[in-house]
């Protein structure tokens, strides 16, 4: 299975993009990696030139909030719905709690988020969604 | 006209420059005061560490006020430059300077020379009259380092690899050597009417998980490419590993390489020096800790008998140091140096050997490339991966070669990647390791590895 993967706004944190990469491959997905730096048409076009059908984006400096507001009207827009939107990290810049943060992306378009989670947690949930999404074959 | 007279000219018609004389400037090296030149202390002082701290403030004032903090007890000023300027937006760092002066907050991470002009920063370097350092992370500084200069700043750190591939997602790696090709011309120029400019290549690189196979190949390709222009002297560099063993076998295959790879390109007659910089990972929060993680890499330093050593703060974990901090740290890291002699001196044969092999054999394959100059040779190399550098942010990055620490805390390769290694030597390496095939355990050793002083 494709999966496009990045972290979100002027973010440079590179070391757990890094080992999202590493891991997504060795539990056998196709990793496109757009890297640090990357703004969320970018990630967008990638997912429809990939034809992927995962979208993970990372943030971990906060920005994300700021990023991710149009991704509603971007997955309209290209008609997105077979994709699953996926975001972890540190997502807020303040003291944001689980409650609070999780309904809050969910509102964003995201049908996971994982804030402040363990990655290999997080990617064993992601495994089990695309399961019951897609069925058996990766 | 020389082409590379023309060149400066135009670089240095630029609206954020006051009128640049570029006879003054040379009237100004030729007869600068020694105390300047790095190259000068490294030449007198065989045997003893110079001490460099790291800072850098907006305003003219407060960088003044650091210097003489620093003076009683530093060998070398650092001169750290704002990362406006470091890409080339002096339009931004003029505002921020000023922003910084009518409210007396920092608003840059660092001082923004070309805003200063050389002409006010001169008087400052000279009134400190000991040697300052560059350091800044600027992929063209064509001109930043012309205004160093004019200033009396006889030490321009940097190089097409090392400031790039740990700090940029897509600038242009091959604009880059070009770039810093024209700097490395400078310095050559104005070090034949002194004493040298002295060149300086940022070793840490991504100060994660770096091998030092890596770390010596590229210190080593950004050297030949200095001394290729004329540069006579210059520093190679590597930052704790966080194995005390891998740090001194390091040093002595870095020493031993560089002037044999000097010698392969004809160049008998500069001057390479060892630079060494303590702990540039994640450092703990408790400043006890810190204490203790700085006191070991002053040792180290002593150890590894390194002519420079760049210094961390207790306050690394929070942000950016006071001047005190800072200056308390330098004294407990001269205390630390005064304290050892004789250092009696460790031979590793075959980890030592290993690393020669290793980088041997990647620089036999960078040779091999069948580009027609050296920089075009290691720019395919770069693109090639056979040159790797893990957790580089940069898209021309191979990002295969995946490291882990041993069970003595040496950094290891784990997977190669397309790093042109033999199986002897790749062996070697898997022979220190013992992990299982599952991946998850791989990245979760990782994970610790990288934070192993926390």
């Amino acid at each position: 299975m494709k999966v496009v993967i990045g972290v979100v706004g002027n973010d440079i944190h590179v070391v757990a993009n890094r080992l999202i990469d590493i891991s997504l491959q060795s539990r056998g997905y196709e990793v496109f990696n757009l890297g640090v730096n990357t703004y969320l048409e970018e990630f967008i076009d990638a997912v429809i030139e990939t034809d992927s059908k995962v979208l993970l984006i990372s943030s971990l400096n906060g920005e994300a909030e700021g990023w991710c507001r149009d991704l509603l009207v971007l997955k309209d827009k290209y008609k997105l719905d077979d994709v699953v939107f996926v975001i972890g990290g540190n997502l807020s810049v303040g003291e944001g709690t689980e409650s609070q943060i999780v309904p809050q992306f969910e509102g964003y378009g995201f049908d996971l988020v994982f804030h402040q989670k363990d990655l290999m947690e997080g990617l064993d949930t992601l495994h089990d969604f695309v399961q019951n999404k897609f069925g058996g074959s990766k | 006209m020389s082409l590379l007279q023309r060149d400066r000219e135009i670089i240095l018609s630029n609206e954020y420059v006051d009128n640049f004389d570029f006879a003054e400037a040379e009237e100004f090296v030729k007869n600068a005061s020694k105390n300047l030149f790095i190259s000068h202390a490294f030449k007198n002082n065989k045997g003893k560490t110079l001490v460099q701290p790291r800072g850098g403030f907006p305003t003219y004032d407060k960088m003044h006020a650091l210097y003489e903090q620093f003076s009683p007890v530093v060998d070398v000023l650092p001169m750290t430059i704002d990362s406006h300027t470091r890409l080339n937006d002096y339009g931004s760092a003029a505002k921020m300077l000023r922003l910084s002066e009518e409210t007396e907050t920092d608003l840059l991470n660092g001082y923004p020379l070309v805003n200063h002009g050389y002409r006010t920063t001169r008087k400052m370097v000279t009134h400190f009259d000991t040697p300052v350092s560059l350091r800044h992370g600027t992929p063209d500084a064509r001109l930043l380092i012309e205004l160093a200069i004019a200033s009396g700043v006889f030490e321009i750190e940097g190089g097409p690899i090392t400031y790039i591939l740990p700090y940029s997602k897509n600038f242009p790696q091959d604009k880059a050597f070009l770039y810093w090709k024209h700097v490395e011309r400078v310095c050559a120029k104005y070090s034949t009417i002194n004493e040298p400019i002295n060149r300086e290549s940022f070793g840490p690189l991504t100060a994660t998980l770096v091998p030092p196979c890596i770390t010596i190949v590229i210190q080593i390709a950004e050297m030949m490419l200095s001394l290729e222009e004329g540069v006579k002297s210059f520093s190679v560099s590597f930052a704790q590993t966080g194995s005390l063993n891998q740090d001194l076998v390091t040093s002595k295959v870095l020493r031993k390489l560089a002037t044999k790879y000097a010698h392969k390109i004809g160049v008998t007659d500069a001057t390479i020096n060892l630079v060494y910089h303590q702990w540039m990972g994640a450092f703990p929060r408790d400043k006890f800790k810190s204490d203790s993680l700085i006191d070991a890499g002053a040792m180290i330093a002593k150890m590894v008998g390194a002519d420079k050593i760049i210094t961390k703060t207790r306050a690394e974990a929070f942000g950016i140091p006071t001047k005190e901090d800072n200056a308390q740290a330098v004294a407990n890291v001269q205390y630390t140096l005064n304290m050892l002699q004789g250092i009696p001196s460790f031979v590793d044969e075959e980890e030592e050997e290993n690393l020669t092999n290793q980088v041997d054999e990647i620089f036999e394959a960078i040779f091999n490339d069948k580009a027609d100059t050296l920089w075009r040779k290691v720019f395919n190399s770069i693109k090639n991966g056979i040159i790797d550098v893990p957790f580089s942010p940069h898209i021309i990055n191979n990002n295969e070669l995946i490291t882990v620490r041993d069970k003595q805390s040496n950094i290891r390769i784990y997977k190669k990647g397309k790093l042109p290694i033999s199986d002897k030597s790749f062996k070697y390496e898997q022979s220190k390791l013992n992990l299982g095939a599952n991946t998850d355990s791989v990245v979760n050793q990782i994970i610790k590895d990288i934070g192993v002083m926390l």
